[in-house]
């Protein structure tokens, strides 16, 4: 179970790694989302407002109405935000839990392989 | 903790409840729409004449109603499968969860294959129908085969699809203007109706072939649930699976109520274009272009939803590790290009198959025979986890082991039914479509045992060698 600080900091660093990935941020350039996260096992709510592809911001509970919400255990938060996983199998395996369009959930997934690619 | 009773906490220490509801989310009208208009396809025209030439007399209305009943069992089985993993990978899951991960792969490869038939037949019989109204030479069909597979990949590739209202207005237009027409033709005065409850009349295993390729009318309406994550309740889902058969059922009665009323057999049965005929017949040429028009309509959504569906699916798999890596790279707009380059021209080819050798009657036994060993597949599946899975489920199947237990035998016995079909003759027996069936299944099997290993070889020694070399170590810092 990873603590609120380890999430804090995986979030910080998976938000300078997308703003600054030229590359992604011109495929996301169209997507502008608010994502709601819950960590099922320690009950954290935190949220990130993308516009135009940029993580404008991540704060903690959950601010105004989701595009997409995401579940999941607070560890594999961290190694997704971390780039330490491919988050497509565990989302296929019903490991991370999506609500939200076809085409959301991918453009998530996109995000950690244009920065991972070998994740 | 689950989403539905969570008062969850936020970090800073406060409770609040959160409903989580979406700013944009699926209604059961839009769902409803969009599991019909996966289901009625232009290759639902030739479904319905293949259903009455296998059905005796004038039964095929009789056969389409037992469709119709049978595909409820369909939608109870997938409304309780996808009450228990309401995703996307949906079906993966279920049968994983049942069988293992290999046979689930083996299974979804070999119903994907179903989206590149329905698109090559839909590109085949449009472009037939466009030939056909335009008064051009046969050669030509072809080519508008080619144009319209080209319009969809370049919409797809430049990430445009049409937005769920709009698919939806198709879906609803399409079934009201097919209803409006055969109900105009039902008025015409035209050939009586001999036999009209004799769906066994030409023998039991043609009885058993109609109601496979009735049953067919209603292939696809299942993959509504690839949308249950942007649902607005779980029961949108269920209502969607079990209201669109209704719809399908309607459409597709009076249109072979009409069909057989005013278009002899013969002349449905060596068309690949019958809703022409039966427009032209009540209406005249007005008629022949309100039928195109209703044909062209389909399209948007085959190839809207067969393209985003297999392309998606294709991603996932590669990103997984079960397709080469090629298959995610992504374009600018997030489009996964090769595998919609890949979609479009296998359905090209086959699209071509089809063209040159005429057979567009035996996608329709092969794809009501894939259909059927699918729904065979997810009715065990249920049976299955009803004993090893006692999650909660949203939806529970009044009676499933008696229901899902009927379900399997029955698909299974329809998905041999049509594998041995002749399209051609009803009274006749090939065991091609079910050759095709099995080289599709085989071909998926060799290469979940084969070729998916390798890959996942390939995966590991890609990542040890780049720890190895100091490339790529875990970026996450350890715990003091």
């Amino acid at each position: 179970m990873a603590s609120w600080d380890e999430v804090q900091e995986a979030l910080a660093d998976y938000t300078v790694s997308c703003n600054t990935n030229e590359r992604l941020r011109k495929m996301q350039r169209d997507w502008s989302r608010m994502l709601h996260f819950i960590c099922s096992d320690t009950g954290d709510l935190f949220s990130m407002d993308v516009k135009a592809g940029e993580i404008i911001s991540t704060p903690s509970g959950h601010v105004g109405v989701p595009d997409v919400v995401v579940t999941t255990d607070s560890e594999t938060f961290c190694d997704m935000f971390w780039g330490d996983i491919n988050p497509m199998p565990r989302y296929l395996r019903g490991e991370i839990q999506v609500r939200g369009s076809q085409e959301d959930i991918m453009r998530i997934d996109a995000i950690s392989y244009v920065i991972w690619p070998d994740a | 903790m689950s989403l539905d009773d969570s008062a969850a906490r936020t970090p800073s220490g406060p409770t609040q409840h959160h409903p989580h509801e979406l700013r944009r989310s699926v209604g059961a009208v839009t769902a409803t729409a969009t599991s019909a208009g996966l289901a009625f396809a232009a290759i639902n025209f030739i479904g319905v004449v293949s259903v009455a030439t296998f059905a005796l007399g004038s039964s095929a209305w009789l056969a389409i109603a037992i469709g119709g009943l049978i595909s409820l069992v369909v939608s109870g089985v997938f409304s309780e499968l996808n009450s228990m993993w309401p995703t996307a990978a949906g079906v993966r899951l279920y049968i994983s969860n049942a069988f293992g991960v290999r046979f689930a792969l083996i299974a979804t490869f070999t119903y994907m294959s179903t989206v590149i038939l329905v698109i090559a037949a839909d590109a085949f019989l449009i472009g037939a129908a466009i030939q056909h109204l335009l008064h051009e030479p046969s050669a030509l069909a072809y080519v508008w085969i080619l144009l319209l597979l080209l319009i969809a990949t370049v919409l797809n590739l430049r990430g445009i699809k049409i937005a769920g209202r709009v698919q939806s207005v198709v879906t609803y237009v399409v079934l009201a203007s097919t209803t409006g027409l055969s109900i105009v033709a039902l008025f015409k005065p035209g050939l009586p109706y001999p036999h009209p409850f004799a769906v066994f009349g030409n023998g039991a295993l043609s009885g058993f072939q109609a109601i496979a390729f009735a049953l067919f009318l209603f292939a696809a309406f299942e993959w509504v649930t690839t949308t249950a994550e942007e649902a607005r309740k779980p029961q949108v889902i269920t209502r969607a699976l079990f209201i669109a058969p209704l719809l399908i059922w309607f459409a597709a009665t009076v249109f072979s109520l009409a069909l057989t009323h005013l278009v002899t057999l013969d002349a449905a049965h060596a068309s690949a274009y019958p809703q022409l005929l039966l427009g032209s017949a009540a209406l005249g040429r007005f008629g022949e272009i309100w039928m195109l028009g209703v044909t062209v309509l389909t399209a948007i959504n085959t190839f809207n939803g067969g393209f985003l569906v297999a392309s998606r699916f294709v991603y996932a798999a590669a990103r997984e590790g079960n397709l080469p890596r090629a298959f995610a790279r992504l374009n600018l707009r997030a489009v996964p290009w090769l595998a919609v380059i890949v979609l479009a021209v296998t359905s090209a080819v086959v699209g071509a198959l089809v063209f040159a050798t005429g057979e567009w009657l035996l996608l329709v036994a092969v794809g009501a025979s894939l259909e059927a060993m699918v729904f065979a597949i997810a009715s065990a599946a249920l049976l299955k986890l009803r004993r090893t899975d006692d999650r909660v489920r949203g939806f529970r199947l009044r009676g499933a082991p008696v229901v899902a237990g009927f379900g399997l035998v029955l698909f299974a016995i329809l998905a041999l039914a049509s594998g041995l079909s002749d399209p051609k003759n009803p009274k006749a027996f090939s065991p091609l479509p079910a050759l095709v069936v099995l080289t599709l299944a085989a071909v998926s099997t060799a290469y979940v045992y084969l070729v998916v290993p390798r890959l996942h070889r390939a995966a590991a020694a890609r990542r040890l060698a780049a720890r190895a070399s100091g490339e790529q170590t875990r970026r996450r810092p350890p715990r003091p």
